[in-house]
């Protein structure tokens, strides 16, 4: 433990001295799947976002004298079991798997940064209660935590705030876990007891000084958790208590489809190439990131 | 000693709270016992006289007392749905949990160890790529897939292989292989990763320097110290399988803990979700402290501090 | 946790993993059949629909008999013979004296008493909805008897049931699986053992149940006490849980079901499978159930008339048959499934698609901007439950009432349902015994159960008459009057929208010689009615 938060210290001087650009220049040299897979990703994003304008039907909008049909050149990917256009819905799929794979992780980075450095920075009885909680949520079998929310929330809110509710909960232990440890190791950087010494604030240090340097494993840590959030939300839609229809998802998709695995098999293919993907792109991307900001994540 | 020691007394608030948080989570969530036994069939009055005769018209804090004194207890109370002993239901599923746990284990250890080492030698040449692209493809595809497709070409289409398990050791190849998929990925990816920094490091340097064989270096020296982080790994793994493999166990119609748990959840059977949890949390709890030991044992500069 | 037992079962599953070879069942006729979850229990009081065990084990009263024709009838089982009194209320039964229970023990009438008096004297039995009706029940319920008053035991094979006031359909309900005659002896010796424990569940039906694997598989083998002739049936009945369809449709086709119920499997699928693959394989049974949508008179604007009228006719219901069942059922307009005791081609035909004419209704209720409505869907229900409220969905929106739908988890949906206040929602009803007031007292019988299922018909008058209709003895005039009643609830009324009763499908593989699907609403059957090549 000792050697490694070592380098984070190191690193955290490197990184200063190497600029933004430096550091681009470098991934595009090192690792240039991680660039292509942020194009895939703004690719996607793009295509989410201008659903309405690249195709002719409405994402719930269904035909029953044209169910189940094969792919052909008015439905690309042919259609579903109550004729709604398949492309259509992972056009629009796109939308609900982006944001339940980037809205939750933002939430838990928050929730995991602020206790995360409370623990760190103030020690004693707030590190050990709010460490015990993370115990707690890493504990806690996830899936089963995720279904308590849901069901809990399920008459407070629609399905998808409560995937983000249920994700951004489970999520922020991991994340407060590294942020304390950093915090921790930085705690006793000369430049942060110089601050001390001149009165600066509790709150100011901590925000000032050391979150900045955490930055680079929390950028790593949640392009990593975006393709799990993804998935994690496919899982949940596969048993049934994920998006529920006729909103479209991904994970919903495969999970309506699954049936027609033998029969049918574009139903099933399309939306699951489409989600490993963009899972691909986050965590190719995630990878190159991480090899060129922080090599201390290297080994999680 | 004294870390385990540490981390044994820290576990029982993390007990008591994750029961704790069971109990608060259902109490607020909606739904009960009565009306899922019921189904369609309703009359208030056999709703009232269930919901006496389950105990379910006792104060909740009542509920939960009596509930935590039956745990002191080693009780963990009779199952509202299935009506039998919690901790027999549990036990009757536990096995088929650990021996998918143990099978998939297995299966993620070898071949992510195999191919992280390879890929570590080969560093940056064809065959590292090669199987780095491949285990980020094994950590990104959703489990179900994994499951359904080695179902659907190995089972169904090749009868290699039972389509779903009938408890033989055959049957349960194809579960374990999905299960250990993704771990499979993530353990090639850290020994590589973790290989090459030690490769990297001085005393492999002074090794080499000395003439010893390049092989003799990395599974003499190099590896004994780059497989500290994975075998951490690995117990974390196991400890996370051997608390249930929901959507594993439902593809093959495997009888384990995670259907057991979803099932509780979805029927508001209390004492059978509040057991399950406790116990799968115990399982992980132990082995975090697993991992931990072991880590102390093969970590030389841990080992010297205690 | 005790840690022993625990360190124990590690050890012996990791020996069992380590030592396990597959053993080759014994050949016989092994019939194997698929379920898509586990029972919970064998004790049929216990449970509202894990039938099919009970079905197999024990022996009921009366049976119903599916005839060639499609037609059902009530025919004797262990009661030999029965007679009914003038005014409606004694029926004397004759037992069979020749039935004995798997232990050896023969079945009396000592037992039928036992029986019943366990079914309201049991403190969680939840068969209690249709019997209430014998006399005495109802102290029984509230605890201020210990014997049944309506049962009277005259010799060992005769015994008398009295009713609190006529019933036609009692006979019926002595058919159902809520009837099952249980051992007086087996039931005091097993307490709460029974229907959990295989060898401490006695019944005398022509199967016993040999190993229950929980969550895994259920084994039956015959009673060899059984007082019916084995013939063809199967020697060993293997029911296995398929919790994903996917894996249970891969499991017929590779032969591994001989059985396949449709109801697990995608409706699609079985068009595009089964009907197609396995045309001459597939048996089918009209199920006597209906779909309907319910409309809460209590969220408003569904307190007009009007509204709810537009609404009936909105709803493209042949496109959803189609689409959804491949067109396997017939539309209906009333309460009572087609083809049940009770339904009557009048009360056919009068309710059409028509959504101009919904737009029309609407406009003149001062609605013609539409309103939001919430249609709640139960997520855990079948897909094609899920399916039906998408297509109402978009029929309100072409009709310009802007619907949305609301998921809820079973346990969730149920407890929002009994509160009063789901303002609608689909489901099935399928009769639990053949007689219309099975399913208008459900629904239609008294305030409280309107409520209960989120329906609050308002005509107090009109659910009194539902109530009284029971107890009419001559039956020309008892199905007039439901007739009337249905007539009024669904066509003046507008209570609710009636939509279609469906066939119950079978795919059946090459072993199985014959098999006729019950005529019931349940799924559950008795394997003895199963013939094996």
């Amino acid at each position: 433990m000792m050697a490694t938060e070592a380098n984070v210290n190191i690193n955290a001087e490197i990184g200063e001295k190497d600029g933004v650009k430096a550091k681009l220049r470098r991934l595009c040299r090192q690792n240039p799947l991680a660039v292509i897979s942020a194009f895939v990703i703004v690719a996607v994003i793009i295509l989410a976002a201008c659903a309405p304008f690249l195709t002719p039907y409405r994402e719930a909008q269904q035909d029953l004298l044209a169910r189940l049909q094969k792919p052909s050149s008015a439905h690309i990917f042919g259609t579903d079991e109550l004729g709604r256009d398949v492309f259509t819905r992972i056009l629009y799929g796109a939308r609900v798997s982006l944001v339940i794979g980037i809205i939750p992780p933002a939430i838990s980075l928050v929730i995991g940064i602020v206790l995360g450095l409370a623990a760190g920075f103030f020690g004693g009885k707030v590190d050990y209660v709010i460490m015990r909680l993370a115990d707690i949520m890493l504990s806690f079998p996830s899936l089963l935590l995720t279904m308590v929310l849901m069901y809990t929330m399920g008459r407070y809110a629609n399905s998808i705030v409560c995937i983000f509710a249920a994700l951004a909960l489970a999520g922020w232990a991991s994340v407060a876990r590294v942020v304390r440890s950093q915090t921790l190791s930085l705690k006793e950087a000369d430049y942060v007891e110089a601050a001390r010494s001149i009165g600066v604030g509790k709150w100011k240090i901590m925000f000032r000084h050391i979150l900045p340097n955490c930055i680079p494993s929390l950028i790593v840590l949640y392009t990593l958790n975006v393709p799990s959030c993804i998935l994690s939300e496919s899982t949940l839609s596969f048993l049934g208590i994920g998006v529920q229809p006729p909103a479209a998802s991904w994970g919903l998709m495969v999970n309506q489809s699954k049936q027609f695995l033998f029969s049918m098999p574009w139903l099933a293919l399309a939306p699951s190439v489409a989600i490993m993907i963009i899972v691909l792109a986050f965590n190719f991307l995630g990878d190159g990131l991480r090899d060129v900001l922080d090599p201390y994540l290297q080994t999680r | 000693m004294k870390r385990v020691l540490k981390r044994l007394l820290s576990m029982i608030p993390v007990l008591l709270g994750v029961m704790l948080l069971i109990f608060i989570m259902l109490r607020i969530i909606p739904g009960d016992p009565v009306s899922i036994l019921l189904g369609e069939h309703y009359s208030q009055d056999t709703i009232d006289r269930l919901t006496k005769a389950m105990n379910l018209d006792k104060p909740l804090m009542q509920q939960f007392f009596s509930y935590v004194l039956g745990v002191l207890h080693g009780d963990l109370g009779v199952s509202y749905i299935m009506k039998r002993p919690v901790t027999d239901i549990i036990l009757q599923a536990f096995p088929h949990t650990v021996k998918l746990a143990v099978m998939a284990a297995l299966f993620a250890w070898v071949i992510g160890l195999l191919t992280g080492i390879v890929a570590a030698v080969t560093q940056n040449r064809p065959p590292d790529r090669i199987f780095m692209t491949l285990s980020l493809a094994g950590v990104s595809v959703p489990i179900f897939m994994v499951a359904l497709a080695l179902q659907y070409f190995l089972a169904f289409k090749v009868k290699l292989f039972p389509l779903t398990s009938d408890g033989s050791l055959k049957s349960m190849i194809l579960p374990a292989i999905a299960l250990g998929w993704n771990s499979a990925g993530s353990i090639a990816r850290m020994t590589r990763s973790s290989l090459i920094e030690v490769m990297q490091s001085d005393y492999i340097d002074t090794a080499r320097a000395k003439g010893l064989r390049r092989g003799a270096v990395i599974f003499g020296h190099a590896l004994k110290n780059a497989m500290l982080p994975v075998i951490t790994m690995m117990a974390l793994q196991l400890s996370s399988m051997m608390s249930g493999a929901v959507i594993t166990e439902s593809v093959f119609s495997i009888p384990g803990i995670g259907r057991l748990a979803t099932d509780a959840v979805q029927n508001r059977d209390m004492p059978l979700l509040q057991g399950t949890i406790l116990f799968t949390t115990v399982i992980v709890i132990l082995g975090n402290l697993l991992a931990d030991f072991l880590y102390a044992v093969l970590d030389p500069r841990i080992r010297r501090e205690a | 946790m005790k840690i022993r037992s625990l360190l124990t079962t590690i050890m012996v599953s990791v020996l069992t993993a380590a030592a396990a070879v597959s053993v080759p069942a014994d050949e016989g006729k092994v019939l194997k059949l698929a379920w898509s979850k586990d029972i919970q229990t064998m004790d049929v009081h216990r449970t509202t629909d894990n039938y099919a065990v009970p079905l197999s084990i024990f022996d009921r009263l009366l049976e119903v008999e599916r005839k060639e024709d499609g037609s059902s009838e009530l025919v004797n089982s262990i009661a030999k013979e029965y007679t009914v009194s003038e005014d409606g209320l004694t029926y004397s039964f004759t037992l069979r004296d020749d039935v004995y229970f798997s232990d050896g023990t023969q079945l009396t009438a000592e037992d039928v008493e036992a029986t019943f008096t366990r079914m309201f004297a049991l403190k969680d039995s939840v068969q209690t909805d249709f019997t209430t009706c014998i006399k005495g029940a109802q102290d029984l319920l509230d605890g201020k008897a210990d014997k049944l008053a309506g049962l009277t035991v005259k010799d060992a094979t005769h015994f008398d049931i009295t009713l609190e006031e006529p019933f036609a359909g009692f006979l019926s309900v002595l058919a159902t699986p809520t009837c099952c005659i249980m051992s007086k002896k087996n039931l005091e010796e097993a307490g709460d053992d029974f229907g959990m424990v295989p060898e401490k569940t006695i019944g005398s039906g022509p199967y016993m149940v040999k190993e229950w694997k929980t969550n895994d598989s259920l084994t039956l083998v015959r009673n060899p006490h059984s007082w019916k002739e084995p013939g063809n049936t199967p020697d060993e009945v293997v029911y296995k849980v398929y919790p994903e369809a996917a894996s249970m449709n891969m499991a017929f086709q590779n032969g591994d079901i001989d059985i396949l119920d449709c109801d697990f499997i995608d409706s699609s699928i079985v068009q595009s499978v089964y009907q197609t693959q396995y045309a001459d394989k597939m048996v089918a049974v009209n199920r006597l159930g209906t779909y309907y949508i319910t409309m809460n008179t209590q969220v408003k604007p569904m307190d007009d008339v009007r509204v709810r009228k537009a609404l009936q006719m909105a709803i493209n219901r042949q496109g959803i048959l189609d689409a959804v069942f491949g067109g396997n059922g017939v539309l209906v307009d009333g309460i009572y499934p087609a083809g049940s005791i009770g339904y009557t081609e009048d009360n056919q035909g009068w309710l059409k698609y028509d959504p101009e004419g919904a737009k029309k209704l609407l406009a003149e209720a001062g609605y013609e901007n539409g309103f939001e409505l919430e249609l709640a869907a139960d997520s855990s229900a079948s897909a094609n439950r899920a399916a039906i409220l998408q297509v109402f969905e978009q029929n309100l929106q072409e009709i310009g009432v802007k619907a949305h739908i609301e998921n809820y988890d079973e346990s969730g949906w149920l407890a929002k349902r009994k509160s009063g206040e789901m303002s609608s929602f689909t489901s099935p009803w399928t009769l639990d015994y053949n007689d219309p007031s099975n399913i208008i007292d459900t629904f239609f019988g008294s305030a409280e159960s309107t409520k209960g299922r989120s329906i609050n018909y308002e005509d107090t008058d009109v659910m009194a008459r539902v109530a009284a209709a029971r107890a009419i003895t001559d039956e020309k005039e008892r199905m007039a009057e439901y007739a009337a009643l249905e007539k009024k609830i669904v066509e003046e009324d507008a209570a609710w929208i009636p939509l279609f009763s469906l066939q119950h499908q079978y795919v059946l593989s090459d072993r199985i010689e014959h098999f006729v699907p019950h005529w019931a609403g349940y799924s559950d059957f008795n394997v003895y009615g199963v013939t094996m090549k």
